[in-house]
């Protein structure tokens, strides 16, 4: 009895072996990942940032930013919110083309979405005569920003918001639809708050991509500063004029990220907690 | 009253309610009774409005609410039908409190907020939740969830009531109190109401006629005793658990007839109609008793005695299933202690005794 609880607890050499490789690894790679996040605010020393937050390049791309990617996350939600829901609640033919359709922007490579929308918008493009005639050019504006972010971020709320309306108890709506004639009403008091976390955390999810959105942005919309110059396009800009500027971007940029991390992780825990 | 007419539904392709018609009295308990799959909840859905039939015809109380009638395409929405429906799964909303659940449906009819709470506390007062108001569904109990719901769908005062095996919720252990509580609502009620069931016990205690379905369509309607003595069907009477023996009715005796099943000869009341036809005959587990002995008081003018042998012994909570192989398969349900004092085993060899007027014997292509 002695002689087992013995190798148990020490385990056999090569075992030990084992677990220091594979202790290494994850040490290896936590700090691949770790020192090049926590190295950057070691950049800047607490003095610069007030001067830096009040330089006029840092303080036009944070407001763009978050103009651009709060409208687009808003005009998101009024187009992949309802289609979610739609998507989720009825079965028609091509649904499945649709839905494969709609989560393409996700994989394309940002150039690509940036090149496509290009294609669609240009004053020569499939859409650009329609934009022509009512006097609107949209390249080159906030509005072209508006709509690149809008088009690679929105799939993860619909995305989300999918699944969340799929995972519905169906007699739950189908009780409210016996009771209430309104769709609207089932949709706001029922259907909405049963699918809440998984639409808060898409949409949580769409504004993050959307303040992260470089390439498509940069293709579609240009690099005016003030008009099209977001955040991430300032940092890769500021890195040759004014260096210590990209840092304190960068910096928002990933205590943003953080926040949005640790929000989707509670709301995700907190869903878990219900389904129980 | 309920009236489905020649109904017809299939999903891609397959069928799962073909031509079903169906009339529920006012203020009548019909329990809507058959195996898992048959198509029950479809029909509840049906006449609910949740679901649209490919044919036939849906009237409450005499308006037709769903059907085409020449060129008119008649579809009434779920909530102006008068419906009350109480689903499987109760499906309460689970982000509000009971009281908002029991209210969801009277703040669609735009009354008086004070309107609104009276009718709540009356609705929680008639199932006895006044102090769960302010709880969550996730804080109450199975049954008492089920009240909850059935309180949330007499909410909009509704003509007819539909309940889909609301008792299936319920811990196993609390299931027999909670029917009766249930049937002295469904009593005190004195609606329209079809019960979904597919325990027999239970369509038993909780209505005033039995609906059996089965493949897609209503096999009999009728009283309990009707159903219970007299199956129109092999299928109703299997369900129910009957025995069902194919034969051929050979002559009339005056008062018995003889019919041959499996080459042995039964008697039964005389029907003339059915000589020579070939026929169901059924008869009740309870109907049929089983000796040792050839001589038991029987008469063999009007009694059966059949010899067989046990084929198989099942213990029930309070009788014991015999299962006797007579040339054709009989289940007989006897007291415990009579199986026990008879010490009998399988492989025994016993007589098998019924009279003739406990047969109910039909045409087997009626079936």
């Amino acid at each position: 009895m002695q002689k087992i609880l013995k190798r148990t607890r020490g385990g056999s050499l090569s075992d030990k072996f084992i677990l220091v490789i594979l202790g290494l690894i994850v040490l290896t790679y936590f700090l691949f990942v770790a020192i090049p996040i926590v190295g950057i605010f070691l950049k800047i020393e607490p003095n610069q940032v007030s001067a830096q937050l009040r330089n006029s390049a840092v303080i036009n791309a944070i407001e763009l930013s978050l103009f651009t990617s709060g409208s687009a996350t808003l005009i998101a939600f009024v187009l992949a919110v309802p289609t979610g829901y739609f998507m989720a609640t009825r079965d028609f033919h091509g649904k499945a083309i649709l839905d494969t359709i709609m989560d393409l922007p996700i994989l394309l490579p940002p150039a690509v979405a940036g090149i496509v929308l290009l294609y669609a918008f240009a004053p020569r493009g499939l859409l650009g005569p329609i934009f022509n005639r009512l006097g609107i050019i949209i390249p080159g504006t906030t509005i072209a920003v508006i709509i690149a972010e809008c088009f690679v971020a929105s799939p993860f709320l619909l995305r989300a918001s999918k699944t969340g309306f799929e995972r519905m108890d169906k007699d739950i709506i189908n009780s409210a639809k016996m009771l209430s004639g309104s769709r609207l009403r089932v949709f706001f008091t029922v259907a909405l708050p049963l699918a809440l976390n998984a639409v808060i955390s898409g949409t949580i999810e769409t504004w993050a991509r959307a303040m992260g959105e470089f390439g498509a942005t940069l293709m579609f919309a240009g690099n005016l500063p003030g008009i099209t110059q977001t955040m991430p396009i300032a940092i890769y800009v500021l890195l040759y004029s004014n260096p210590l500027g990209g840092v304190m971007l960068a910096i928002i940029l990933i205590i943003i990220s953080f926040s949005i991390l640790i929000v989707v992780r509670l709301l995700e825990q907190k869903s878990l907690r219900i389904q129980k | 009253m309920i009236q489905a007419n020649s109904i017809a539904k299939s999903f891609s392709g397959k069928k799962i309610i073909e031509n079903l018609s169906l009339e529920v009295k006012d203020e009548e308990i019909l329990s809507l009774l058959g195996p898992n799959g048959c198509g029950k909840t479809t029909l509840l859905n049906i006449i609910s409005g949740l679901m649209r039939q490919d044919r036939g015809h849906i009237y409450i109380n005499g308006v037709l609410v769903s059907g085409v009638v020449g060129t008119r395409n008649v579809n009434v929405k779920p909530s102006d039908r008068k419906i009350g429906y109480v689903f499987q799964t109760i499906s309460l909303f689970p982000h509000m409190h009971i009281e908002d659940n029991v209210a969801y449906g009277l703040k669609a009819l735009h009354l008086s907020t004070q309107e609104v709470k009276k009718r709540t506390e009356n609705l929680l007062d008639f199932v006895g939740l006044r102090d769960y108001a302010r709880f969550y569904p996730s804080q109450l109990s199975g049954g008492q969830k089920q009240r909850v719901a059935l309180a949330r769908s007499l909410a909009t005062e509704p003509q007819v009531l539909l309940l889909d095996e609301p008792v299936s919720t319920v811990d196993p252990q609390l299931r027999e109190p909670f029917r009766l509580e249930l049937k002295n609502y469904l009593q005190a009620l004195k609606m329209t109401v079809i019960y979904v069931t597919h325990n027999l016990s239970e369509a038993f205690i909780m209505s005033d006629r039995i609906a059996v379905m089965g493949n897609g369509a209503i096999e009999q309607v009728g009283s309990k005793t009707e159903i219970f003595d007299k199956p129109s069907s092999s299928y109703v009477a299997k369900f129910l658990g009957i025995n069902a023996i194919k034969g051929k009715a050979i002559k009339n005796l005056g008062e018995v007839m003889e019919i041959e099943a499996n080459r042995i000869q039964l008697l039964a009341s005389a029907v003339p109609d059915l000589i020579g036809r070939n026929v169901i005959v059924t008869i009740k587990p309870d109907d049929i008793f089983l000796s040792k002995s050839s001589a038991s008081g029987f008469s063999s003018e009007t009694s059966n005695i059949i010899e067989g042998t046990i084929t198989e012994l099942v213990q029930m909570r309070s009788n014991t299933q015999v299962t006797v192989d007579t040339g054709f398969i009989v289940k007989a349900r006897l007291p415990l202690n009579l199986v026990k004092s008879e010490s009998w085993s399988i492989g025994d060899k016993v007589y098998v005794y019924f009279s003739a007027d406990s047969l109910n014997v039909f045409a087997e292509n009626s079936s």
